[in-house]
């Protein structure tokens, strides 16, 4: 067997997260960065999301997502790094052994120095929400139908039902008006919409397409393809109500009921995950649980915006590079506290407080007029006001604690209602 | 051979009506003696019907009733399995079964006058040895009984309730369509030919005697019909008017888990021991048990359904399942639920199976009310059955020239790095992966495609490489299979089905849509 070959990285899946990581580790000063990517082209998810709406805040404009990869996909081809595409990464072993698999070159062993994880995710099933009733053709996931569409140019439905108002399902349905098939409506188990308000107003109000909250899909019918769904009203604990079942008509099922980081791999590696975001544990510098494996973009956690995906990207990558460079001190990590009315948050580990730290974070629940701090020590070393915040959307934190908050033992993250300023 | 393209011979020797795993099993072994044989099944591929949704267990015939047909050729079939599968290239894991008795058998309240002493002697011995006495009486051999302790440290998931426990290590484990597909392919290798998406309709009979059998395709004539057709075995056998039976379909629904969660929680097959009076349904068995992929079943129920085509699943029937088996398994992962299937049982009313040739209508032979455990069974029907025909005149000499071996279909993900490299050397569509899950390549996709019975949807190309089996359901490769597939078979992408006719994948062409055109 030929000798594994040693990258000074490796970096696995070519999405946004995967392009941003690869151009930082590269521009911070290693030589031999290796990005692999399974799919035909770079970009991800990305070309699939013909709509606009991406890059408000790296860029302050707003682009389509292939415009939005095309921006970092020009820059890898110009940076010197050595792009493997159509190539599959089957294993990663605790000691950073890679083997991956492409046609040309048939299986491919790595040895790399470090590595950066940026796989994104997968959707949920039909299964994983337990609907039951027939498993005819025409049951289908927004995310896999998106591609159908947008990329392969056919369609998986004509009359269609989606189940979740998550930002894919939105787009789907006026995906799908736009294309000539008629969207019957829009259910959503929870009492209020999964994805972003804009798309709300853009995809759904603009198209006079129904929003069902506090609804689901009860039974699919069908034993070839489908041919309608029951769908009822749930009550407080989101059980159906027997009462309010109705039957709707329609060809497709159409799921964007969430997304489940990729994290097969990461799991072959011993890399510690955080139940709550699905995602590697990381520290401030996207660190993983596991020497010289870094992670980042939606592998992590589901972010809402590819902004923030490259801003994790940029910090594994540099990250990558100071610690093949032997720039990186290792400290005694702290724990990041989840405070009041904060779901998750990334990263859960913090080594340095003398830096600048980003933190994302998800809240619990809706909440009107707020604040969300952060605490270092009982000192407050970030504010900001919000008059309302969501569980679908990633609040983002920048801090830099200095002086005696930089020497902290512990941080709290916390959204609470914000006292009348007079 | 494009099976279904081709048209059918004017005459064969036999003709199978059926291509379950009974229909599979019997053309294999008439295929020992004589090539002149016929299946016809009416749906797009064999082991469509209750061979694709089963729990895929070799039972032992601890379960059956004594002095049944069921139990007799369930324990000669279990026995015979190795010799029956070698050479096809699909595998009998013998994975064992742990019968655990529990304390609920006798409840505490209802012991009555019982001491604890006595209690507690019938739990821990009398009962587990009167199990092991009634297998062995049947001609099961190697049963245990099992302490306390033995069933813990064997099954460290089951119930604190356990008291004691059998161990059958003659239990095995077989990819029931797997096994199908296999043995539909030996038989076509040794002669025999299989057509799909062909319905028989009717049969001539005249003086007695079966002539010819009638398809939506045409006829072929013959002497000599096996119907086994699963749980349409009744109407088939009225068309010639061969019957006098009847099949009352009883579903068995089936939860599937995660393997990456749940392929260690179990290692054997593992039911709970229940006195007649208990039983809460009329399945016995069940109970949680290893697939030959290590995913996890829990199930299956029985519900006494109507319809032959109910392959549905309701939230009550995936709720009665979690109930019924959080006894045995208390602490059990319910969210590692990937996938739910539920099958048609085809019970007649004596709840037996109905092998043998008609009185009615010479050279028709009966294989019918092939319940459960018709898939443990079926070397055993196969044999009676070859015997049958036998007396009805098929050649009874061994063919010299029979091929042992159906060439097993290599699987990418089950090699080492250098037999990879092998094949992606040879052909490089070895080593692109088409399903992420899985890991399935183009070239097994083609392979199916070509396969000895080939696959012409994306159920039939999912049954023989696992494409969309995984965590992702196929919401990744569902078009790039899809694609492969138009491609081989030189049609458009919107008329691939999901399992043939009346199930496509897409409705058209983004253009025949704002053409206002499309399915
Ligand atoms: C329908 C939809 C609409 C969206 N709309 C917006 C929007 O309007 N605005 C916005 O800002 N954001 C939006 N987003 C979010 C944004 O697109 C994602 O957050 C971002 O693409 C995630 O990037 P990623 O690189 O982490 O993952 P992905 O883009 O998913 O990339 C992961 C890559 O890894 C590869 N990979 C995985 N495993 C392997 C392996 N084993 N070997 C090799 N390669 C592998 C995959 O093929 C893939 O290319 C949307 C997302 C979706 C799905
Ligand atoms: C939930 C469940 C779990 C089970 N678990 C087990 C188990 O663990 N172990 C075990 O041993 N057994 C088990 N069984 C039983 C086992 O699956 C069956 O006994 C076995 O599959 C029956 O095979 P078959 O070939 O008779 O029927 P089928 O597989 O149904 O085959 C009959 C075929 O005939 C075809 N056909 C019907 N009518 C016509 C026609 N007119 N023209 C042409 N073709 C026709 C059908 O399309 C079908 O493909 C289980 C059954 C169920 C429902």
């Amino acid at each position: 067997m030929s000798a594994a070959r040693r990258p000074d990285c490796a970096v696995i899946g070519a999405g946004p997260a995967g392009l941003g990581a690869a151009l930082a580790a590269r521009e911070a000063g290693l030589k031999d960065v290796m990005l692999i990517e399974r799919d035909v082209e770079l970009g991800g998810i990305l070309p699939q999301c013909i709509h606009d709406g991406f890059g408000s805040i790296v860029f302050d404009e707003v682009l389509t997502g292939p415009q939005y990869a095309q921006r970092y996909i020009d820059r890898i081809e110009a940076a010197d790094i050595d792009v493997r595409l159509n190539t599959m990464v089957l294993e990663m072993a605790p000691d950073r052994r890679i083997t991956a698999v492409n046609a040309r070159e048939g299986v491919i062993e790595l040895e790399p120095r470090s590595i950066v994880l940026a796989m994104g995710c997968r959707e949920r099933t039909r299964h994983q929400v337990m609907i039951p009733g027939y498993r005819p053709a025409g049951v289908i996931c927004a995310g896999a139908a998106q591609r159908d569409i947008n990329i392969e140019g056919i369609m998986p439905g004509r009359s269609v039902v989606i189940l979740g108002s998550g930002d894919i399902g939105l787009i789907m349905a006026r995906r799908f008006t736009l294309e000539g098939a008629e969207v019957e409506g829009v259910y959503e188990i929870m009492a209020n919409p999964g994805g972003l308000s804009r798309n709300v107003v853009q995809c759904l109000h603009d198209y006079d397409i129904p929003l069902h909250l506090s609804h689901t899909v009860t039974f699919i019918h069908g034993r070839k393809r489908v041919e309608a769904v029951t769908v009822a009203q749930v009550d407080g604990g989101l059980k159906p109500i027997g009462e309010t079942e109705r039957l709707v008509p329609c060809d497709s099922l159409v799921l964007s009921v969430g997304l489940i980081p990729e994290n097969e791999l990461s799991l072959q590696a011993g890399v510690e995950l955080d139940p709550v975001t699905a995602g590697p544990v990381v520290d401030e510098s996207m660190h993983t649980s596991v020497d010289g494996i870094f992670a980042c973009g939606n592998v992590v956690g589901v972010f809402d915006l590819v902004d923030w995906v490259t801003r994790t990207a940029e910090t594994a990558g540099r990250g990558a590079a100071e610690y093949v460079l032997g720039k990186k001190k290792i400290r005694t990590p702290i724990r990041v506290n989840p405070g009041r009315n904060v779901r998750l948050v990334v990263p859960q580990l913090v080594r340095n407080l003398g830096r600048e730290v980003d933190f994302y974070f998800r809240v619990q629940r809706p909440e009107r007029e707020v604040r969300a701090n952060v605490l270092a020590g009982g000192e407050q070393v970030f504010s900001r006001k919000a008059r309302m915040v969501r569980p679908p959307e990633m609040i983002h934190a920048q801090i830099s604690a200095s002086g005696a908050a930089g020497k902290a033992k512990d941080i709290t993250l916390e959204v609470v209602p914000h006292e009348k300023e007079t | 051979m494009r099976t279904e393209t081709s048209s059918l011979p004017a005459r064969a020797g036999l003709v199978i009506v059926g291509g379950g795993v009974i229909g599979c099993s019997i053309a294999r072994e008439a295929t020992r003696y004589t090539p002149d044989v016929v299946v016809l099944e009416k749906e797009s591929d064999v082991s469509c019907g209750t061979s694709k949704a089963n729990n895929a267990e070799v039972h032992s015939g601890i379960g059956e009733d004594a002095g049944t047909l069921k139990q007799k050729l369930n324990v000669r079939g279990n026995q015979m399995y190795d010799e029956f599968v070698r050479g096809l290239g699909v595998e009998v894991k013998r994975h064992g079964m742990l019968i655990v008795v529990t304390q609920r058998v006798i409840p505490e309240e209802t012991a009555g006058g019982m001491s604890e002493e006595e209690r507690e002697e019938i739990l821990t011995r009398k009962i587990p040895q009167g199990i092991v006495a009634y297998g062995e009486k049947a001609g099961i051999k190697g049963l245990r009984v099992l302490t306390r302790d033995e069933v813990f440290r064997m099954e460290p998931n089951v119930t604190r309730e356990a008291v004691a426990g059998v161990f059958d290590g003659t239990y095995g484990l077989i990819s029931p369509y797997k096994l199908t597909i296999a043995l539909a392919e030996h038989a076509v290798i040794n002669g025999a030919r299989v057509f799909t998406d062909t319905a028989v309709t009717g049969f001539r009979v005249e003086d007695g005697g079966v002539k010819a059998v009638i398809t939506d395709r045409g006829e072929i004539e013959t002497s000599l019909v096996v119907n086994a057709a699963g749980v349409f075995a009744d109407e088939v056998a009225d068309m010639a008017g061969a019957g006098g039976f009847i099949i009352h379909p009883r579903k068995g629904a089936t939860l599937l888990f995660d393997r990456q969660v749940t392929a260690e929680y179990v290692k054997s097959s593992v039911a709970e021991f229940r006195l007649p009076g208990q039983k809460t349904t009329q399945s016995k068995g069940g109970g949680a048990m290893p697939t030959d992929e290590g995913n996890l079943q829990l199930g299956p129920t029985a519900v006494e359904t109507g319809d032959k085509y109910d392959t549905s699943i309701s939230a009550e029937e995936i709720e009665e399942i979690f109930e019924r088996f959080h006894y045995l398994l208390p602490d059990f992962p319910r969210d590692a639920l990937i996938s739910a299937f539920s099958g048609i049982r085809a019970p007649t009313l004596e709840e037996d199976f109905v092998i043998g040739a008609s009185e009615a209508v010479l050279g028709f032979v009966n294989v019918a009310g092939i319940q459960s455990p018709g898939l443990a069974s079926a070397p055993a029907i196969a044999e009676m059955v070859i015997g049958i025909l036998h007396e009805l005149g098929m050649p009874g000499e061994p063919r010299p020239d029979f091929d042992a071996v159906r060439p097993k279909p290599a699987r990418f993900s089950q090699l080492s790095n250098a037999e990879r490299n092998a094949l992606i050397k040879e052909d490089p569509r070895w080593g692109h992966v088409i399903c992420r899950c899985e890991t399935v390549t183009e070239m097994e996709v083609l392979n199916a495609i070509h396969a000895v019975i080939p696959a012409t949807n994306m159920d039939a190309v999912k049954r023989r490489t696992r494409t969309g089996m995984g965590r992702c359901q196929g919401g990744f490769c569902h078009n790039r299979v899809a694609a492969i597939l138009a491609g081989e078979l030189g049609i458009p992408i919107t008329a691939v089905t999901k399992d043939g006719e009346g199930s496509p994948i897409f409705l058209g062409t983004a253009k025949d849509f704002l053409r206002g055109e499309g399915a």
